[in-house]
């Protein structure tokens, strides 16, 4: 997708979501009480926005090429965001798993995988790989329950609290 | 007064405390080692441990990261060329071709003891200045905190270089993540949709460490092979360094011009909302530049292009922190987190501050001066440490810090849905990031949007005509500079290539003279007075000289927020 395009299109999405925004502001519960309503700043904020989201998608038409694309951003399809993706997956995992494994055990897997899925793909490392989530993982844990007496979220699998 | 210090002195030098400021600085020195790894950042994953503790031992905690970063952020530049942190950018100009030259030892001395000094030489405007500043604070109402939240916001926008656009819009956005869940003044749920843990908002910790750390690391690691290799390759120093004490300071001292005058620039530049470390130590190295008789040699290794950045941006926590303890309003990034540790343990910074918490003020103080020493100890002892770190391979580091970041976060309210906005906001964050969004304004629209709800709506119900904030002198004083702010970025870019740029600081000397002159006493209108001359007399020089202008694109420096 072309610059013009792309920043066209963020303009578009900001101003549809300014809209509904907007339209749900007028939800906000009306009191009799305070001389400023709850609705009245966010309406202000939601204006700004949208005046701005309305310079993007002026500044996205007039002057396309003035408007750079991230430094980051690296070429190829969506195989360049491999990574991300991998690890926004198994974050994911690692939430909905949380009832059931518990911090120290979620934390370790989510911790493993990640190494093993983002590193090199050697059975020869997997061992490491092993050590270093439940050492890094295990230490911290020990911190914050011994440490600093959070209680962190305990899993059915394994209940140490 | 001396009771106060003293009780602060024995809290601050207490041996609990003196660890976890060692370990603070250690940990900030090693974050500001690794490249693409800000203070910011540090100082956010830091905070869940400070839960705790008391607020003196936390935030003595928080500054020794803060110290450390800004430290630790010239040993990756001086060593690989590649800024460990923004604050360091200027410092790779000269610090990697002397590194590079075989003279890593005094490279490394040079930025070690000029954030020393520099930031000794802010500590000690902290302790005279913030006082006084917390005195003019107590002359603001509402109306006046409103326009200078207004201000901080304009500068955060006006500093998003290139896209100024997307500066201002994300800036917006964090304003408006700000209003979702129930607002402070009438307890009305906002934005919520039904969803029950809406109502509570977005805490600030999770918003912040997804934004920043979650999007950060996934853009560090997006590149398959870079993530496989080491940080950093050394491989040109044999990974032996020591850094050279003696020939360091006596070349600071006999350069003290250029110290006194970068930390000076630090200082201001620390004091203004939202401009930090990353812009002052660009300034100090183009003022020094501009003050050298060698200008041409800078970039080629020379001490003074390493004394300037190193010195002011040290010199610029100082800055910030006088801002955020006297005003409550946060001078960059790292004390807006710091001033999110504050209120987590209660304590309301404001211009009383100082004196309805003189133990704490004073403790803060103290940190700050101490946490320079440790750097100076630590720094010299850890550097095989932070070698060894450097070598780490990202991937590695990014798995573990993003469980670290799942626990710390968790610990703040021992709610799961506090991950769960770590993780929106870390896909937030890094979909943002790639469009090319900047993330800074976010985070201070989301701090800030809640102080300038809060006074605007303090104001309105005290007085509801709008035009108080023209004829407040401090609201205009505001207004007046957040007007400029907002025309800085082209002021930057065209400067002395287009003659309205000419006219561009006499107009602000002018217009920030107006308010003083509404003001009571008799000091200000002199100063106002002073203000006027000064603009008259660049005007009369800029006219003598016919509005010459130099042909568009000779710039010497150009700012950019990174």
């Amino acid at each position: 997708m072309g610059r013009l395009n792309r920043d066209t299109l963020i303009a578009l999405v900001l101003l549809v979501f300014c809209g509904v925004m907007f339209s749900a502001s007028f939800e906000i519960e009306v009191t009799n009480y305070g001389t400023m309503q709850s609705s009245v700043w966010p309406q202000v904020v939601l204006v700004v926005l949208t005046v701005f989201s309305l310079g993007l998608l002026g500044q996205s038409i007039v002057k396309p090429r003035t408007v750079e694309a991230s430094a980051e951003a690296v070429p190829g399809g969506l195989g360049r965001f491999r990574n991300a993706l991998i690890v926004y997956a198994l974050f994911f995992l690692f939430l909905l798993s949380l009832d059931l494994l518990g911090m120290l055990l979620g934390g370790i897997g989510f911790v493993f995988l990640a190494l093993t899925l983002l590193g090199e793909p050697s059975l020869k490392r997997v061992p490491l790989h092993l050590l270093i989530a439940v050492a890094m993982v295990g230490i911290m844990w020990s911190i914050f329950t011994f440490g600093l007496g959070v209680l962190l979220p305990d899993g059915e699998l394994l209940q140490l609290n | 007064m001396l009771d106060h210090i003293l009780y602060a002195f024995s809290d601050v030098f207490a041996v609990w405390n003196l660890a976890l400021m060692t370990i603070g600085v250690t940990a900030g020195l090693i974050a500001g080692a690794i490249p693409g790894f800000t203070i910011a950042m540090a100082i956010v994953l830091t905070l869940p441990f400070t839960f705790g503790l008391s607020p003196v031992e936390g935030l003595a905690t928080m500054i020794g990261v803060f110290v450390g970063g800004l430290s630790g952020g010239l040993m990756s530049g001086m060593l690989t060329g590649i800024p460990g942190t923004p604050s360091s950018i200027a410092t790779t100009f000269d610090g990697f071709p002397l590194a590079r030259g075989g003279k890593p030892g005094f490279a490394l001395g040079l930025g070690v003891w000029s954030s020393f000094f520099g930031g000794l030489i802010s500590a000690v405007l902290l302790v005279t200045l913030a006082p006084s500043l917390a005195v003019i604070g107590l002359e603001f109402g509402p109306w006046d905190y409103f326009s200078l939240v207004l201000f901080a916001l304009t500068i955060t926008a006006s500093l998003s270089g290139e896209n100024l656009m997307k500066g201002m819009i994300a800036g917006a956005l964090g304003l408006f993540i700000g209003t979702v869940g129930e607002d402070e003044v009438n307890g009305v749920a906002r934005f919520t949709f039904g969803i029950d843990d809406l109502e509570s908002g977005f805490s600030f910790l999770p918003v912040l460490i997804g934004l920043f750390a979650f999007s950060q690391l996934l853009s560090d690691i997006q590149d398959r092979v870079k993530a496989r290799e080491p940080l950093m390759d050394l491989s040109g120093t044999d990974g032996r360094v020591r850094v050279e004490h003696l020939a360091a300071i006596r070349t600071i001292f006999s350069r003290w011009t250029n110290l006194v005058r970068s930390s000076l620039i630090g200082v201001f530049t620390g004091v203004l909302p939202a401009a930090g470390g990353s812009i002052s130590n660009i300034l100090a190295y183009d003022q020094a530049k501009k003050a050298s008789k060698t200008p041409e040699k800078f970039g080629t290794g020379i001490p003074d292009g390493i004394i300037a950045p190193e010195s002011s941006n040290n010199a610029t926590a100082g800055g910030a922190l006088i801002t955020m303890m006297a005003l409550g309003i946060p001078g960059d990034i790292v004390t807006a987190v710091m001033l999110g540790a504050l209120l987590i343990h209660n304590v309301q910074p404001s211009p009383t501050f100082i004196s309805d918490n003189p133990d704490l003020a004073y403790a803060i103080f103290i940190a700050f001066f101490l946490a320079h020493f440790i750097m100076i100890a630590m720094q010299s002892v850890t550097l095989k440490l932070f070698l060894l770190v450097t070598r780490i391979p990202m991937y590695v580091l990014a798995a573990v810090i993003l469980a670290y970041c799942a626990i710390g976060v968790f610990a703040l309210n021992n709610i799961v849905y506090d991950i769960w906005v770590l993780f929106f906001f870390g896909v937030a964050g890094y979909i943002l990031r790639l469009l090319g969004f900047p993330l800074a304004p976010i985070i201070l629209g989301v701090v800030l949007g809640h102080v300038a709800e809060l006074n605007l709506s303090r104001a309105l119900s005290i007085d509801s005509d709008l035009m108080l904030f023209l004829s407040r002198p401090w609201s205009l004083f505001f207004l007046v500079v957040a007007a400029f702010s907002i025309a800085f970025p082209w002021y930057q870019k065209l400067r002395g290539t287009q003659s309205w740029t000419l006219a561009y600081v006499p107009a602000l000397l002018a217009g920030v003279a107006v308010p003083m002159f509404m003001m009571e006493g008799v000091v200000r209108p002199i100063i106002g007075v002073a203000l006027l001359a000064v603009s008259a007399y660049l005007l009369w020089r800029s006219a003598k000289a016919g509005w010459k202008v130099a042909p568009e694109g000779d710039h010497e420096v150009h700012l950019e927020e990174t």
